[in-house]
């Protein structure tokens, strides 16, 4: 091991074509996070056939990197716009924007900047060393177990909401029926399609997340001209990006620790990526404050926590994808192809025969979190030159930037209406105080959720036993019910004070 | 004053046309896109971008890969079929064609398409764990015979090619279809995944998509469905070998829309024939272990007429039909949730704040909303004949105007007329010359 890690050190770090690779992907994935509707998927995709002409190392330090930055540079817009860049960013959008509206955006971003790298630099550490063994966790794994994971994820949102629970909730069975819209995927049968052939394709989660959040903020600016014409979030903010950060972290090692090993777990398991690793740790965090009411309304521990996770939970997604050539989400399935490419073929033997490639990739995660923060630190820079423009002219330009962004992820018109479509569900949710996030949430797990449980009934031929037979799925139910019995207990003492 | 800015304005606005005006004459002159009915990352979506790259070297132009994906493949299918036959949007067509509309999803079939190219064959495999105790093809058949219903299979959905390989194996050997229990796992990196946990008892999938398990003993792979043993998978049975007369293969292929002019057609045929002969072509899917089977336009579309018949026999036969009627029907889930829905309802109604109370912020006027809304609506309706610049320019006008309600004539030609027009061109460089997102290009080119 020490001599293939040292193997990839020097390819890594003494290559200067890498430094310069790292610092030119840097710039583009930061770039693709920032813009609602592309994603990171997208400029991997776009990237690949330069990548025939390039080495292994290189070509895979190139696909790192955009991934990693992609994801902090999701919290750019969602912070100063309302528009999440990426999924992972809608956990706690509500927090940052509200961060933003009191002219601390500086501050959330910082956070959102420090931990992001944070999270990033100790996923890859946790990995590096504990690679091998945590892939087999993912064989534990079955349909059942799964189908609890996705629970767990779903009561997150609603641990999170600061909607209560009912409403919470309530949001969280919206999402989901708005998720089973479509072909079923289990049955290949169409439900609520009405007989238009573009809703065989179900509701697409981009749009309809750009629409939720970014849509419904300008929507609800045009109601009120008046306050559109204050220019009144102004002022940036002190300017120290990161000082408070620090000082943040001081007191929160623990917080990092936890949010980052969580992250790490729910990354190695394909099919739970960084969305599902951020609303976890902001759930955690907010069952282990000392202040649990802040959530949603601007907790700036929310917002650490939650990016420690999902930047860790990225490096996760590449061990099934080394170890067993299953990917662990869609970039990944993207770099099989790659790697197949490059005559690396991925299975059980990868970190033995191609160990230093694999610890290469980990050393270029934490090559690329290091770059991370400097490019980082400039896009904020740039970004919050956005807080100059009035809001007059900035909601306009949200607007056209969520047409263009639910177009791209697909190409398709009928998106463009989608999101207008949900930019109204997100301002009527907000009025009658359903939750968002969880709504979010419920469509993005929703189709996965459903599929586990088919899967699982199918497999069992019927009986609701095949939820509990095996020992993990056993023990993850134990853990949901335990999370549900103490939601309820929390509603019911709620009300009585109240 | 405002008369010189706006004369700037107009000047600027006329050399935007000059350069984006384009005379159509010869083709290829515009970008042309290139619709994959699978999502990125899968094995269509690398062989559709490796024929996007060497047609844009043959072409000249650029060619953009659109992933339009969901429903099984109809959606792509669909897109495919229906976009205008202009030869600026190309399809690339799977084996699902030969089965949506069987299965009555779609009315899309082989023949509303122009084939150009079959580019790879991949036949279906039978995979099981190295600890399995089945050994051979003959002992996997009687196991399946013997407790029908407990041997767990999957690879796709529902449904799928390999389901229907699967069912088709066993009705050809007389047995029931419906023997085998199919879990419905979409894709064959999560039934891999599932194989491992212990949760089924064998999968059936094309061989490159479970290569890295083979190769490392974790899998074996009882026969593959072909006349002849696979390049690269030698020591892999063939189903013939083991007296099984049955083969079935998945494929992908180049077409375009029905309807497309002649001397068009013709210009991409030659392209594709050459790209079908290259060495790039045929490196790319050698290391990516795709089985390369290059079949011209006559011949696919004969490929595609036999093979519809094959699975017109299968899909449309009593046993599948019979087991389309799932006991767990697709409603049942939503059924399951929609009552959750109305429980909380019914809970929020009890705990006393029904959800019009409390309504959020300060009330403000509903007409900016529905302007803006409309303002997007507009977008929709002119985009695809005016061009993204004018169209989105236009709507940023209007929601400038509402957002600032300001309409004065200084305010108006001064900023808001210019900055959306600015502003648009910008966003059209950045997204459709930039990222190569297909931009509405409308009449004018852009």
């Amino acid at each position: 091991m020490l001599v293939d890690l040292q193997q990839a050190f020097e390819l890594v770090f003494l290559d200067p074509m890498i430094w310069l690779i790292v610092i030119g992907s840097a710039f583009y994935g930061v770039f693709l996070g920032a813009m609602p509707g592309l994603t990171a998927t997208m400029g991997v995709a776009l990237f690949v056939p330069i990548t025939f002409w390039m080495e292994p190392i290189p070509a895979l330090a190139a696909i790192v990197t955009m991934v990693a930055c992609a994801i902090f540079a999701g919290d750019i817009p969602t912070t100063l716009m309302r528009v999440p860049g990426t999924p992972a960013s809608a956990a706690y959008a509500d927090d940052a924007y509200a961060l933003a509206r009191r002219g601390e955006s500086d501050r959330a971003l910082g956070h959102s900047l420090w931990f992001s790298v944070c999270g990033g630099v100790l996923g890859a550490i946790i990995l590096m060393l504990m690679g091998s063994q945590l892939a087999k966790l993912a064989s534990w794994f079955s349909v059942a177990e799964y189908f609890w994971l996705y629970v767990l994820g779903l009561s997150c949102a609603v641990v999170v909401g600061k909607e209560g629970v009912i409403r919470s909730a309530f949001g969280l069975c919206v999402g989901i029926l708005f998720a089973n819209i479509g072909l079923s995927a289990v049955h290949g049968q169409a439900r609520f399609t009405f007989g238009h052939p573009e809703l065989f394709q179900g509701i697409n989660f981009i749009p309809a997340m750009i629409g939720l959040f970014g849509l419904s903020e300008v929507l609800r600016g045009a109601m009120q001209p008046g306050d559109a014409c204050d220019d009144q979030s102004g002022a940036a903010g002190d300017g120290r990006l990161l000082g408070g950060a620090l000082m943040t972290m001081k007191n929160r090692l623990p917080a990092w620790l936890r949010s980052s090993g969580i992250g790490s777990l729910i990354g190695v398991l394909p099919g739970a990526g960084a969305d599902m690793a951020a609303w976890v740790c902001v759930a955690v965090s907010k069952r282990f404050s000392r202040n649990p009411e802040g959530y949603g309304k601007g907790s700036i521990n929310g917002i650490a926590d939650a990016c420690a996770g999902n930047s860790s939970s990225l490096a996760g997604a590449w061990v099934p994808a080394l170890v067993f050539g299953i990917p662990g989400d869609s970039v990944t399935a993207i770099v099989i192809g790659v790697l197949y490419m490059k005559d690396l073929k991925p299975g059980p033997e990868i970190f033995e025969q191609q160990g230093s490639t694999v610890y290469s990739i980990y050393l270029i995660f934490l090559l690329a979190n290091f770059i991370l923060l400097p490019v980082g630190w400039l896009a904020i820079r740039l970004g919050r030159q956005v807080l100059r423009v009035p809001r007059a002219v900035l909601l306009p330009i949200v607007a056209v930037f969520c047409i263009v962004g639910s177009f791209a992820v697909n190409g398709s018109r009928f998106d463009i209406g989608l999101m207008m479509f949900f930019g109204v569900v997100g301002l009527v949710c907000e009025r009658v105080r359903v939750s968002i996030g969880a709504l979010v949430l419920g469509l993005i797990l929703g189709g996965p959720l459903e599929e586990r449980f088919v899967q699982t009934v199918t497999g069992s031929q019927g009986s609701l036993l095949g939820f509990v037979d095996r020992p993990a799925s056993f023990l993850l139910a134990i853990a949901c019910g335990v999370i549900w019995c103490r939601m309820v207990y929390v509603a019911t003492r709620q009300k009585s004070i109240g | 004053m405002n008369r010189t800015i706006f004369f700037r304005f107009c000047i600027g606005f006329l050399s935007l046309i000059a350069i984006g005006c384009q005379q159509d004459v010869v083709y290829p002159s515009q970008p042309i896109t290139l619709l994959c009915p699978w999502s990125a990352g899968g094995g269509t979506d690398r062989v559709s971008r490796q024929i996007a790259m060497q047609l844009e070297q043959s072409l000249g132009v650029p060619v953009n890969v659109i992933n339009a994906t969901g429903g099984s493949g109809v959606t792509g299918h669909t897109r495919g079929a229906q976009a205008r036959p202009d030869g600026y949007t190309l399809a690339m067509v799977t084996v699902e064609l030969n089965m949506l509309h069987w299965r009555g999803l779609t009315s899309i079939t082989y023949e509303d398409f122009e084939p150009l190219q079959l580019l790879n064959r991949d036949s279906a495999a039978i995979f099981v764990l190295d600890e399995s105790p089945i050994e051979t093809l003959d002992e996997l058949e009687v196991a399946i015979g013997e407790r029908p219903g407990e041997i767990k299979a999957s690879g796709t959905a529902a449904g799928g090619i390999w389901h229907v390989a699967v069912a088709g194996w066993l009705n050809s050997r007389g047995g029931d279809p419906t023997a085998a229990n199919w879990i419905s796992i979409n894709g064959a990196g999560p039934s891999v995944q599932e194989l491992n946990a212990g949760g089924l008892d064998f999968i059936c999938c094309s061989l490159p998509e479970v290569d890295a398990m083979l190769a490392s003993g974790a899998v074996r792979c009882l026969g593959v469905m072909a006349d002849q043993r696979i390049e690269g998978f030698e020591q892999v049975p063939t189903f013939k070998e083991q007296g099984h007369q049955w083969s079935l293969a998945g494929w992908r292929g180049l077409a375009v829309p029905i309807g497309l002019p002649e001397d068009r057609v013709e210009v991409l045929q030659s392209a594709m024939r050459s790209i079908g002969q290259s060495d790039e072509l045929r490196d790319f899917m050698m290391q990516a272990g795709f089985n390369l089977s290059i079949e011209g336009p006559e011949d696919f579309r004969a490929t595609l007429a036999s093979q519809d018949e094959i699975f017109e026999e299968v899909l449309t036969g009593p046993a599948f039909q019979s087991m389309q009627g799932d006991s767990f029907g697709p409603f049942v889930f939503p059924f399951i949730v929609g009552l959750a829905a109305c429980g909380l309802i019914v809970l929020m109604w009890i705990t006393g704040e029904s959800p019009q109370e409390n309504a959020g912020r300060g009330e403000g006027s509903i007409r900016g909303a529905i302007l803006t809304l409309s303002a997007c609506c507009f977008y929709l309706l002119v985009s695809e004949s005016l061009g993204f610049v004018l169209a989105v320019g236009l709507t940023l006008v209007v929601m400038l105007t509402v957002h600032g309600k300001v309409l004065d004539g200084s305010r108006f030609f001064r900023f808001s007329l210019p900055f959306s027009f600015v502003c648009s061109a910008v966003l059209y460089q950045l997204f459709a010359v930039g990222l190569r997102v297909p931009l509405p290009r409308g009449l004018l080119g852009w």
